[in-house]
């Protein structure tokens, strides 16, 4: 384990390297690989993939990088790894500045998505091929090889070769080939997209077991936010190549730094509103159609730290905080989806999408063509403001 | 009625398979024909050769074995050594420097890099014998000619090899692979001989069996640098037979050197046609 600062790292990828690259964020799209939509800074130097990133990851922290395809966080890992150059900023592990580092010097041990297993090479000897460039003694090999399997149950499979495993299998290897060094840091580079959604459920918790057995500093890529918000100690959100917002899974879901965090944060997205932000002696109120909701205390504190004034501002409230009720916004349902413990209600309200969970506690309601009146608590309203779209308590 | 269409569908499929064997037998005896024709006339006399043809083979192959090893024009043997040496090393020196070269050019980014590989398939277009021109008088003119190193050497750089290399590995290998062995520890050289070699082990078998048939049946290059008897290689030998005076002239011999020439191709081809196949058709489907 170790800790690993970042400091003002920039990547800009040259014209010339960027036309030149076969991977990373210009790679050729493979089969099945959803298109890259690239929204990245472009200068005269070139394409500005990452800037300004700095993040103080801790002894033993488990960090996930999260955002859209093409937001930067891969390029992060990456120059964390030593397979990308850093254009700018410096990037210490343990204390020591790796910026020039070559990555097998730096202590560290990656898991990609596609699993890149030695295909010629057994399980065994996939795992302990680190090891025998170390020049480890054969028994130690042995040892450290047997107890990574015990780890993630792969003793059985020691002896076949990787085209004879499953999905989750060659998953488990490649990450044992990964744990057997016993690495400062684990890089991991959205390694369960490659999964079915079962196999990922299940290899999900195993990484949470996995991340208590062994003690290293885990830095974690994934679009999924689901995965960042079970796995990560804090979780990094990306856009463009900047940074978003750091926080504990739990901050970044009640309080999202602005509007791309709170869409892209929970499922289904955040619902949005226009509606105004007032102030009545001395207490905020979001007031839409003829609601007005007091917001909670603890918003209070900070839109008054803030100094925030009157303002329209676009209001999100997230599907499961929506409730029907008596008296509040009017909507019509389009379309009801039934999905076992609870009902999303797909909604048209003021010319907009909404949607809305509501549980079905045992009885079969169908709610499609009905008219609704909506309303939330003033503790799960968010505020953005109009102009920067930024969380108004930040 | 069903039973008339059923009947229809029957004979559309006879007659179309029909067809397709009658094309593929034609084609298998086109490939195949002469090679029946140059073993049976291995076992033919020179007069009964002179004689005209025939598809039944003759009593004289051992008479024809006999004479041919004892020819004092030529030695089987060195002929042998000398071909062997030469399609060997340059078999295992070109599918391994060209997937050297093909590596280099797929998994490092550098300057240049599309122009040389663009340099590299331009070469394939020029026709050997334009170049050859100029070796040979550089061979002559520094006294370079009799040595078999120099038959080895320029097969090295292959551009048509390199192509398939790199064609072999955009198809098999993923770049993250060689990142993979990079954060394991292992440096340049060894990722290419313990991970990338090993992956590529079909195509290097493939281009190793062109490579040593290219090698052993080269006469244009050799007939031009070799004229010592105890550096000739085996196409050599065969030419220096056949060009024999008319009164020592015995067709039946030249056959069965040719028979004896094309024997250890057949069995090196027998030996790896698994490879092969493997190596030709990979890439085609996703594994």
């Amino acid at each position: 384990m170790a800790e690993v600062l970042l400091k003002n790292i920039k990547k800009i990828y040259s014209n010339t390297e960027s036309k030149n690259r076969g991977r990373g964020l210009f790679r050729k799209k493979k089969a099945g690989e959803e298109e890259k939509k690239i929204n990245l800074q472009i200068t005269d130097e070139g394409v500005v993939a990452v800037q300004q990133f700095s993040l103080d990851i801790k002894d033993n922290e488990f960090i996930v990088l999260v955002g859209p395809s093409g937001c930067g966080k891969s390029t992060t890992l990456r120059m964390v790894a030593g397979l990308e150059e850093i254009t700018s900023g410096e990037l210490y592990i343990d204390g020591k500045l790796v910026n020039d580092v070559e990555p097998k010097d730096r202590d560290i041990a990656m898991v990609f998505q596609s699993y890149a297993l030695y295909p010629h090479m057994t399980v065994y000897d996939n795992m302990a091929y680190s090891l025998k460039i170390k020049k480890v003694p054969k028994d130690e090999i042995d040892r450290k090889v047997r107890e990574a399997a015990e780890i993630l149950d792969i003793t059985q499979y020691l002896d076949r070769k990787p085209k004879a495993l499953s999905g989750g299998q060659r998953q488990r290897v490649a990450i044992g080939r990964a744990i057997v060094r016993n690495p400062k840091v684990l890089l991991m580079d959205e390694p369960l997209s490659n999964l079915d959604a079962k196999l990922r459920n299940q290899m999900r918790s195993e990484l949470i077991k996995l991340r208590q057995r062994i003690n290293t500093t885990f830095i974690y890529v994934t679009h999924d936010q689901i995965e960042a918000m079970t796995l990560g100690d804090r979780i990094v959100v990306m856009k463009d190549g900047y940074i978003q917002q750091i926080g504990t899974p739990q901050q970044v879901f009640d309080h999202p730094a602005n509007l791309f965090v709170s869409g892209f944060i929970g499922t289904p997205q955040m619902n949005y509103f226009d509606a105004r932000l007032t102030l009545k002696n001395g207490r905020y109120f979001v007031d839409i159609d003829d609601l007005s909701i007091e917001l909670g205390e603890e918003k209070q504190q900070r839109l008054k730290d803030n100094e925030v004034k009157e303002q329209d501002i676009i209001l999100g409230v997230r599907p499961e905080h929506l409730v029907i009720s008596d008296k509040g916004i009017k909507g019509r349902v389009d379309v009801s989806e039934l999905m076992g413990s609870s009902c999303h209600l797909h909604m048209t309200v003021k010319g907009k999408d909404v949607i809305t969970i509501v549980p079905t506690e045992g009885k079969s309601t169908d709610y499609a063509g009905k008219e609704l009146l909506l309303s939330f608590d003033g503790n799960v309203a968010h505020v953005f403001s109009k102009e920067t779209q930024k969380n108004l308590e930040y | 009625m069903k039973n008339n269409i059923n009947t229809i569908a029957k004979l559309k499929l006879l007659i179309s398979r029909l067809i397709v064997y009658t094309v593929l037998i034609f084609l298998s005896f086109l490939c195949l024909f002469f090679f029946y024709l140059m073993f049976i006339n291995s076992s033919r006399s020179n007069a009964q050769l002179q004689a005209g043809f025939t598809m039944i083979p003759g009593g004289n192959a051992l008479k024809n074995f006999i004479n041919a090893w004892n020819d004092s024009s030529i030695s089987i043997p060195v002929g042998m050594k000398n071909s062997f040496i030469v399609a060997c090393l340059s078999a295992i020196l070109t599918s391994y420097f060209s997937a050297l070269t093909a590596y280099g050019t797929y998994v490092y980014n550098f300057r240049f890099k599309k122009l040389i590989h663009l340099f590299i398939l331009a070469i394939m277009m020029i026709p050997s014998q334009v170049s050859a021109v100029g070796f040979i008088q550089l061979a002559f003119k520094y006294h370079l000619t009799n040595k078999l190193w120099m038959l080895i050497i320029p097969s090295i750089a292959a551009p048509s090899v390199y192509f398939y290399m790199r064609q072999y590995l955009e198809a098999t290998l993923p770049l993250e692979m060689v990142e993979a062995a990079r954060i394991d520890g292992s440096n340049e050289f060894k990722i290419f001989n313990q991970i990338v070699l090993p992956i590529m082990k079909p195509a290097i078998a493939v281009q190793m069996i062109f490579s040593f048939v290219g090698s052993w049946n080269n006469y244009f290059m050799p007939a031009l640098l070799l004229n010592d008897a105890q550096k000739k290689t085996v196409p050599v030998m065969i030419a220096t037979l056949r060009s024999a005076d008319y009164s020592k002239f015995d067709m039946g011999k030249v056959y069965m050197l040719m028979v004896m020439a094309i024997l250890p191709v057949m069995v090196i081809y027998m030996i790896l046609s698994k490879s092969i196949i493997k190596g030709v058709t990979s890439g085609s489907v996703k594994g």
